[in-house]
């Protein structure tokens, strides 16, 4: 689709949207109408910024040493002749983190298909298991080598989180593999992990967007994707030009976003001070 | 072709649901989006556990019997596996005690329960004293062994009371206190849980270490915002005087100015002026804590925990609130194809 007709989509949209509203807009849920114009916006957003990358639109990439890190780990690990861990999570695949976990797992598994390197994937829920499995075969047959995949590089251990550490950290410590990553939603076992990586001397990747979790992560492993980083290094890693405009689309919604935060502050000051009489806080608050 | 557009019809069709349900004022859709999706969610997590199950036998079962390396332990998870699914679904260990009569001789039931509970036979006979005519009363040890509880049965009859054996029903017997399956979870589950728990303690000294080390400007920061927090934090902490933060404060910037000028006269000067000047506005102030009280730990930390780290993190969550509906957008919209295996 063409940047032009994303245009035209999103401008019918807005004025049969604003038909709607005029006519009283029902069923509509009152007081959710700002998060609606956000997540709208962003989209649309996103949508033309897709349609342009793929109309031959260049994308630039900051360079994010962490994503630049996941081949030399694995070639790491090639060189030592040890295994790569990828750990992706303790949640299962109704949390976009894991969903995120699992696409970067296609990526690692394509370096290691290409290395000939082992994977060891130990997953704590038996859906994230199978989407694994999928993933993986696939990775593996794209890179011609299907003859190395096995369904038991994947395997389940438990949907406990403690005991699930217990048996990452077991097999960390008798399989030592040189290079650990873990992509996905974490919580209270994440410095387990990673400490325990630590220990083995491997090279650690970590990803996630628990909040509470990434200064774990940052103290005990050699690169940590934060937040956002972590949820378009599929995009980085795939270099689609698709997914790069989804990306370069989420930019523009952060630097919007700072622009509003600004004008808040901004407008806020002059409310304080007397100089207006709308409270812009009250905007954002009942909405 | 089937294998990749259906599930993507489904992943639209649901994302887009989920997605407009949360604005759509209409019951039909808020029962889906809230309970009816993430009941069928649940519902094949369930099923898919049997399939993780299969799995976790298969993979450690494979690893004894072709004794690969520490092959060992995995005979301790099939263990693991087996007695849980034992103690779960085919042995209740939830057995019990019915008595309805308590007959005439209530002093030797109450010592022969007491032995039986393990307490003072002078409350099991305050116990029983409360028991009504008729009423049926359950002695609240749980016997594991049927054989237990029909000792008992046997002891209580023996003294004159009408005492049934009973079990627990399914189910009941995993919240019971007392099971089998209530011993498995409170003395091995839960200690063993604990000890991974508890090793998270250890492991934030060590990775605390790491990151306080002083390598840099950033390193210094986290280690002095780190000391005040946890200065700030205890008691202690509010009772050191600001003035002797404000020493602090001076020495420190004693440390900045030689690391700049590398100069020990001028340091010297610096740091020698600033002591001065703090102790001759505390002479003046007559050393009162309220009159720099901004500069206390408690005050500090609080600034720092509110102010500087709401900030960061605010400015991480937005990046994440973005991250989540532009992933989620792909997903919906079938850009993001990876997780289909493509």
């Amino acid at each position: 689709m063409k940047s032009k007709h994303v245009l035209i989509s999103i401008g019918t949209f807005a004025i049969l949207f604003a038909a709607y509203w005029w006519f009283g807009h029902p069923f509509f849920k009152e007081g959710r109408e700002v998060m609606f114009i956000s997540i709208v916006s962003l989209s649309s957003i996103i949508l033309y910024y897709i349609a342009e990358a793929n109309n031959g639109a260049k994308i630039f990439l900051r360079a994010i040493p962490g994503l630049k890190a996941f081949e030399e780990a694995v070639g790491r690990s090639t060189e030592m002749g040890r295994s790569v861990l990828f750990v992706p999570g303790i949640m299962d695949m109704d949390q976009v983190e894991t969903v995120a976990g699992v696409t970067i797992l296609g990526h690692v598994s394509k370096m290691t298909a290409q290395y000939e390197t082992p994977l060891e994937v130990p997953v704590s829920r038996a859906i994230v298991m199978e989407a694994s499995r999928e993933i993986v075969k696939e990775s593996y047959l794209s890179q011609g080598r299907p003859d190395l995949y096995n369904d038991s590089m994947i395997h389940y251990l438990t949907d406990d989180q403690f005991a699930y550490a217990a048996g990452v950290d077991g097999i960390m410590l008798r399989e030592k593999p040189a290079a650990c990553f873990y992509q996905g939603k974490f919580y209270a076992e994440s410095l387990i992990l990673a400490e325990t990586g630590n220990s083995i001397g491997a090279i650690q990747i970590a990803g996630t967007a628990s909040q509470a979790q990434i200064p774990f992560f940052v103290t005990t492993c050699d690169y940590t994707l934060i937040g956002e980083e972590f949820l378009t290094a599929s995009a980085y890693l795939s270099q689609k030009p698709s997914l790069l405009g989804s990306i370069k689309g989420q930019d523009v919604g952060k630097l919007i976003i700072m622009i509003a935060i600004l004008f808040t502050v901004v407008f806020n000051a002059f409310h304080d001070l007397g100089w207006v009489q709308y409270d812009i806080k009250q905007f954002f608050t009942a909405n | 072709m089937l294998k990749r557009q259906i599930p993507l019809a489904i992943v639209f069709l649901t994302g887009m649901a989920t997605l407009f349900g949360w604005f759509v004022d209409n019951v039909v859709f808020e029962t889906f989006v809230n309970d009816t999706a993430t009941q069928w969610f649940d519902i094949i997590a369930s099923f898919a556990m049997i399939l993780g199950s299969l799995n976790l036998l298969r993979v450690q079962g494979e690893k004894v019997l072709r004794r690969k390396r520490n092959w060992i332990y995995s005979i301790f998870a099939i263990g693991g596996f087996f007695f849980s699914i034992t103690v779960g679904f085919l042995f209740r260990g939830a057995n019990y005690v019915e008595i309805s009569d308590l007959g005439p001789n209530q002093g030797a039931i109450s010592e022969v329960i007491a032995s039986a509970e393990n307490i003072d036979p002078k409350i099991a006979a305050v116990t029983l004293s409360l028991v009504e005519e008729n009423e049926v009363f359950e002695v609240s040890r749980i016997f594991i062994t049927e054989s237990g509880a029909k000792q008992l049965v046997d002891d209580l009859n023996a003294n004159g009371a009408k005492a049934e054996f009973k079990s627990k029903t399914w189910g009941g017997h995993i919240l019971e206190k007392g099971t089998l399956f209530n011993w498995m979870f409170v003395y091995l589950f839960t200690p063993l849980s604990a000890t991974m728990f508890a090793l998270l303690a250890f492991f934030v000294a060590s990775a605390s270490y790491r990151a306080f080390r002083i390598r840099n400007f950033e390193a210094t920061l986290l280690l002095i915002s780190g000391i005040i927090i946890m200065v700030g934090r205890v008691p202690l902490g509010s009772l050191i005087s600001p003035w002797f933060v404000l020493y602090l404060i001076v020495l420190g910037g004693g440390i900045v100015s030689n690391s700049y000028f590398k100069d020990v006269k001028r340091t010297f000067q610096i740091t020698t002026g600033g002591i001065l000047v703090v102790t001759i506005a505390g002479f003046i102030a007559g050393w009162s804590p309220d009159s720099i009280y901004f500069l206390s730990f408690p005050v500090l930390q609080e600034w720092i925990y509110s102010v500087p780290n709401i900030a960061g993190s605010r400015a991480i969550m937005i990046g994440i609130a973005l991250g989540m509906v532009g992933t989620s957008l792909r997903i919906i919209l079938g850009i993001e194809k990876s997780f289909l295996g493509e």
